[in-house]
């Protein structure tokens, strides 16, 4: 177990690289997940068009592909050079809002006309109303989605090895190739993903029953 | 004469296929209570909704104390607000509290400052005695308390006018008695009401005028007493059988 030891600094390394990547690949995500969901519901037939352009792009194709695109072609084109943790952040906030404007415009969907209609009623403006009124009920509906989404992208940032990236299985393979303990190196970076993707599922499990609406079944 | 608070001038209102609104001119004095029924499907609903500016009518006006509201350019946000309506289904906001539902058209339409849409709400749900049930959420509560609650978040805004859709319709029939005794209560204060309602008991106690609709018109228009006695149309006289035979029969 000593080489285990020896390379635990690097591991950690490449763990902090996949959390952050992670979290803000999934929380920028939602932030520009929110506006798209709302654009294309109300924004008439330009706007949702351009939405689904950009969401078929990224749900379309393959995120490696979408990460060279980004680390390769781009910087290419304009001649500069991005370093692959910023091409990472990037890239898995504008693959997974493409996922995450879905789940939120179904869940919103399902909330929308007769608590709109409500909250008009009352005086309030569409946008309060969906401030309010339909958002508030919605992101408490899409929280098992999200929580999909998360686990999916917390393992996809695995790809950032394509362009370089030291991420947690970055340092997996570093590891394995310099002491040659294959199966442990990556039995060992496979339990480190599994335990703390676990842990944060079960972590928006109890948030999910905690900001339920009391006695209110719902089914997203 | 007393003011007129609401009122529709030759109002249309038609949708791909069908005519639900035909031509229809009525108004709303203040202090007035007009209870409008009829057939389902009649086009009761979409009457109540382009009164309350829900809808958009196809044709024709619709004034709320004296101001045309069907023009192009009014601020329709600000009139609903003064605009109270019931819904038949309820409609509370299921994520906010008794308490919160009254109080969200306070705090952010009105914009009072906390401490006096909390009066303000609370003194509302004390008006239709949900008040010990403040902090409960709609799907904790019964449809005739939740329909209460529905009844306090539309008083709360201090409307010059309740419009009332079939507020009873979806209700157990245990239920339906302690919300036409909120109503009844509302009536006494000489609240102005439209509502569309099929109690027929309730009618006769509270309506100062009833307009049988059929067919996206008004059929007939009159006291509740000559209604009960001797409806001048036939349609109305057999549609007033049924209601009371089906009253009797409960």
């Amino acid at each position: 177990m000593d080489f285990i030891i020896e390379f635990l600094p690097r591991i950690f390394d490449g763990f902090l690289v996949t959390i952050q990547v992670t979290f803000f690949g999934v929380i920028m995500g939602l932030a520009l997940a929110i506006p798209l969901a709302i654009g294309d519901l109300y924004g008439g037939k330009i706007v949702s068009t351009i939405i689904k352009f950009y969401v078929e792009f990224f749900r379309g194709s393959a995120l490696v592909a979408q990460l060279f695109i980004f680390y390769f072609s781009i910087p290419t084109l304009l001649n500069i050079r991005i370093d692959w943790f910023t091409v990472g952040l990037v890239a898995f906030t504008l693959n997974s809002a493409a996922y995450q404007k879905g789940y939120i415009k179904g869940a919103m969907e399902s909330v929308y006309e007769d608590q709109m209609t409500a909250a008009l009623s009352i005086g309030l403006s569409k946008v309060q109303a969906i401030i309010y009124v339909v958002l508030p009920q919605s992101l408490r509906i899409v929280i098992p989605a999200w929580s999909n989404e998360f686990c999916s992208l917390a393992k996809s940032t695995a790809a950032l090895l394509t362009i370089g990236g030291k991420d947690l299985t970055a340092a997996g393979r570093t590891m394995a190739s310099q002491t040659w303990r294959i199966l442990e190196s990556y039995t060992f970076i496979a339990l480190i993903y599994f335990l703390w993707i676990t842990t944060v599922m079960k972590a928006l499990d109890i948030l999910y029953n905690k900001v339920k609406i009391p006695g209110l079944e719902v089914s997203a | 004469m007393a003011d007129t608070v609401m009122e529709c001038r030759n109002l249309w209102k038609i949708y791909e296929k069908i005519t639900a609104v035909k031509d229809v001119s009525l108004e709303i004095k203040e202090g007035e209570i007009k209870l409008l029924f009829g057939p389902s499907g009649s086009g009761k609903s979409t009457l109540a909704r382009c009164l309350a500016l829900l809808t958009t009518p196809t044709k024709g006006d619709v004034f709320h104390r004296g101001e045309c509201l069907t023009r192009p350019g009014v601020n329709l946000n600000k009139a609903r607000a003064r605009i109270g309506f019931v819904f038949q289904h309820i409609w509370l906001f299921h994520h906010l509290t008794a308490l919160g539902n009254v109080e969200l058209g306070l705090r952010r339409v009105l914009k009072l400052p906390k401490k006096e849409a909390r009066e303000r709400a609370t003194k509302a749900l004390r008006e239709v005695k949900m008040e010990e049930w403040a902090n409960h959420y709609p799907a904790q509560l019964s449809g005739g308390q939740q329909q209460r609650v529905g009844i306090a978040r539309a008083l709360a805004m201090d409307p010059y006018i309740i419009i009332l859709d079939e507020p009873t319709s979806a209700l157990d029939p245990e239920l339906i008695g302690e919300v036409t005794d909120t109503l009844r209560a509302l009536a006494k204060k000489g609240t102005t009401m439209f509502i569309i309602s099929h109690e027929m008991q309730f009618a006769r106690e509270v309506a100062d005028e009833m307009i049988f609709f059929n067919q996206g018109m008004i059929v007939e228009e009159g006291p509740p007493e000559r209604f009960f006695t001797k409806p001048s149309s036939d349609r109305a006289k057999r549609f007033m059988e049924r209601l009371i035979k089906r009253t009797t029969k409960e």
